[in-house]
């Protein structure tokens, strides 16, 4: 979900349609690339550059369909006429792969102006996450122009992907900036009861699969070590696993109690999740939206309501009750 | 000489009810034989494909066990919805469920994506399920039968 600066709404749908939602009516956009809608794959995330009322460029990830396989790719474009123009693509994760599952992905820009994205390991936690010569398992950094950073930090080290900011993710589906500090949160699904909520920090290694709180589906232990030196420990992990889709700081004031909390979705248990902080300490667990359904992707408008994206619903808007 | 001669007459006979037994029998047999070897071996293949299946696209829900979970998600393991509705659970497969269902005596109410699998994918998992934890089907359910489900 993106807000333009007139109020409207674009809306990704995971089977590739994107959508301007415009009092309450949707028009289908038209030249948006064809994506590989299968498992997790399809149309991912979308994002306005923080000048798009000066440049009008959009950020869109999505599961490219090109070749065999698939992987995680980010483009830039333009809106004209209801159609993306002048798409250049700027990211493109490899190889391809046939698996269907770990994509990611989101997008946020920082303060400073840099972007950041996030791909998931794509099925492959041995060989693809502790390796920052591979994509994927990573929160990359770039200039809105998809070029890299010179300060990114794997610059210059031997076929290091230098677009790499983080690494060690399974699949993170939750990118947000603290409105407050700047500081980017990222959340990422984690195998059973490995979720985990992390502060991304310049060359950390997160640990997927090295260390977890979490075990593997087949309930086989992945790593008997949950912490170790050199590498980040959440702040936050769930246990049982929530697979978390979406998350938002609370800033407005139309929800006085909410305020400064983080919101967050759940694909699994089908609710939304209202995490209270003191600094970087979950203090406490709230639902909202119980049975809502399976919740993709959560934000906050430019009018100061929270919009939730629901699987087979829709778009909805929560009003307090006065 | 005497005992010569009966030895033949004895192999003769025997060699004569061998090939009349085998003459008898084996067009029967044989052709039965292969045709339930191709059926089990095309269930175990399917089934076997149908568990890649299973772990890439239903284990996070449905979970390794098939028992679901909680009061979202359904269990696959003795589930007499599954059991009942043939054609509805190759529809939820295909395109996706949603609505409320009734799962042994329980109420389900999530939301299922449609996971962009193949006629054949649908037909592997299908089989997996119905072939896993307590359950036995020994009749497989074919990319035809699949393919016949319409939205």
């Amino acid at each position: 979900m993106a807000f333009l600066p007139d109020g409207s709404l674009l809306v990704t749908e995971k089977s590739g349609i994107l959508y301007h939602v415009q009092n309450g009516l949707k028009t289908e956009i038209k030249n948006v690339p064809p994506v590989y809608n299968r498992g997790q794959g399809g149309l991912l995330d979308i994002a306005l550059h923080p000048n798009y009322v000066k440049n009008g460029w959009i950020y869109i990830t999505f599961s490219n369909k090109e070749g065999v396989g698939s992987n995680t790719q980010l483009i830039r474009a333009k809106l004209e006429n209801e159609s993306l123009t002048q798409i250049q693509s700027l990211y493109k994760c490899e190889p391809n792969t046939a698996k269907s599952h770990h994509f990611g992905s989101r997008i946020i820009f920082d303060n400073e102006g840099y972007l950041y994205f996030s791909a998931g390991e794509r099925g492959e936690h041995f060989v693809n996450p502790q390796d920052i010569t591979r994509d994927n398992g990573k929160i990359y950094r770039l200039n809105d122009d998809g070029s890299i950073p010179k300060d990114n930090p794997f610059v210059g080290q031997p076929k290091a992907k230098e677009a790499v900011y983080s690494y060690g993710h399974r699949n993170p589906q939750g990118l947000v900036k603290n409105p407050i500090t700047g500081v980017i949160w990222e959340h990422e699904h984690g195998p059973q009861g490995g979720d985990e909520i992390n502060i991304i920090k310049k060359g950390a290694n997160y640990g997927w699969p090295v260390v977890t709180y979490g075990i593997d589906y087949d309930n086989s232990i992945i790593s008997e070590e949950k912490q170790k030196s050199g590498i980040e420990d959440p702040i936050y992990y769930w246990l049982p696993s929530i697979a978390p889709s979406g998350m938002t700081f609370v800033t407005s004031s139309k929800y006085p109690d909410w305020t400064g909390s983080l919101l967050v979705g759940s694909l699994k248990f089908q609710y939304l999740e209202l995490l209270k902080l003191d600094g970087y300490k979950v203090i406490s667990r709230q639902k909202v939206a119980t049975n809502i359904g399976r919740l993709r992707n959560v934000t906050e408008g430019p009018d100061g309501y929270i919009y939730i994206g629901v699987e087979g619903k829709g778009i909805l808007k929560i009003v307090p009750n006065k | 000489m005497i005992t010569k001669i009966n030895n033949i007459n004895i192999l003769f006979i025997l060699a004569g009810l061998v090939f009349v037994s085998s003459a008898f029998i084996k067009p029967d047999t044989d052709a039965s034989y292969i045709l339930i070897a191709d059926q089990q071996t095309d269930l175990q293949e399917s089934i076997a494909r149908g568990k890649e299946v299973y772990t890439e696209f239903c284990v996070q829900c449905h979970l390794a066990t098939g028992k679901g979970n909680g009061d979202i998600v359904p269990p696959l393991d003795s589930s007499d919805w599954l059991e009942k509705k043939k054609t509805e659970s190759i529809h939820a497969v295909k395109y996706g469920q949603a609505g409320e269902i009734i799962v042994n005596s329980k109420k389900y109410n999530g939301t299922m994506p449609p996971m962009g699998l193949s006629n054949e994918e649908i037909a592997d998992v299908m089989n997996y399920v119905r072939n896993s934890w307590s359950n036995k089907h020994s009749k497989m359910i074919t990319v035809a039968a699949v393919v016949q489900v319409k939205p």
